[in-house]
């Protein structure tokens, strides 16, 4: 985990990147990093399960559909909020929203993200999805 | 912070109703063993079970689609599947994806039993 300095006004500089095998076995390191820079982050204990959650919601498309490469994760948290954007590196690398739609666990998992989290999304590609939660009050 | 480990087993009330009783986090890598295990829970006759999700201290929607498959194959057969749950942490999982709606949901064990 690296600190840096503010990069802009209301930017705290901590990113942090996480590259793991896709396994389905692994999401548990990834939602315990997303445990640790909520946290970090000053998220009270509900907001940090949420997003522990959100993360394992937002990366199941990625696992489901690339058998094979890499989950490349970044945790970026600012002055009040963390952002998280995933995606596969890899050969079979796709799992966008359209890819995984058949899914029946897929609105589930919209339902979840919808809730948990301020916003969610794709890029243009379908290839990278990302979250942002924001803090949802300074701890006591 | 210390992992549950994820153990799903099953025993029998003493009215022969089976319990699955789930520990530790229920995700896309242990939801596989789950949904085996209500599968032979039904194929072995049960149409009526009992969940017991108090052990369970996370779980996604690879889960809820397991629970809500195991669910439906209990009511074609004519029967109910119901859920034990404690934590709030996981009740609110089921409240935001409209699950209360669908799942009857108890306290606990004992309290399902006797529904």
């Amino acid at each position: 985990m690296t600190s840096t300095t503010d990069r802009e006004a209301g930017q705290v500089g901590d990113v942090i990147e996480l590259s793991l095998p896709v396994a389905a076995d692994l999401l548990v390191v990834v939602r315990l990093t997303a445990a640790a820079v909520a946290s970090r982050a000053e998220f009270n204990v509900e907001d940090i399960e949420d997003l522990r959650l959100a993360v394992d919601e937002l990366c199941l498309p990625l696992v489901r559909s690339a058998p094979e490469g890499r989950l490349v994760l970044r945790f970026i948290r600012t002055a009040d909020s963390v952002e998280i954007t995933a995606c596969v590196d890899g050969p079979e690398a796709s799992g966008g929203p359209d890819a995984a739609s058949h899914d029946p666990e897929d609105a589930l998992s919209a339902q979840i993200l919808d809730a948990l989290v301020d916003e969610h999304g794709w890029d243009g590609t379908g290839s990278r999805c990302w979250l942002r939660k924001r803090r949802s009050s300074l701890p006591v | 912070m210390v992992e549950q480990t994820f153990e799903v087993n099953e025993r029998r009330s003493g009215d022969g109703v089976p319990v699955i009783v789930v520990t530790g986090e229920i995700d896309v890598a242990t939801a596989p063993a789950l949904r085996e295990c209500l599968q032979t829970t039904i194929d072995g006759g049960a149409a009526r079970m009992v969940v017991d999700l108090l052990g369970v201290s996370f779980l996604d929607s690879t889960a809820l689609g397991v629970l809500i498959g195991a669910l439906k194959r209990c009511r074609e057969l004519g029967g109910r599947l119901d859920l034990v749950l404690g934590e709030q942490r996981i009740v609110k999982v089921f409240e935001i994806t409209g699950l209360t709606e669908v799942f009857t949901i108890f306290p606990t064990v004992d309290e399902a039993l006797r529904a």
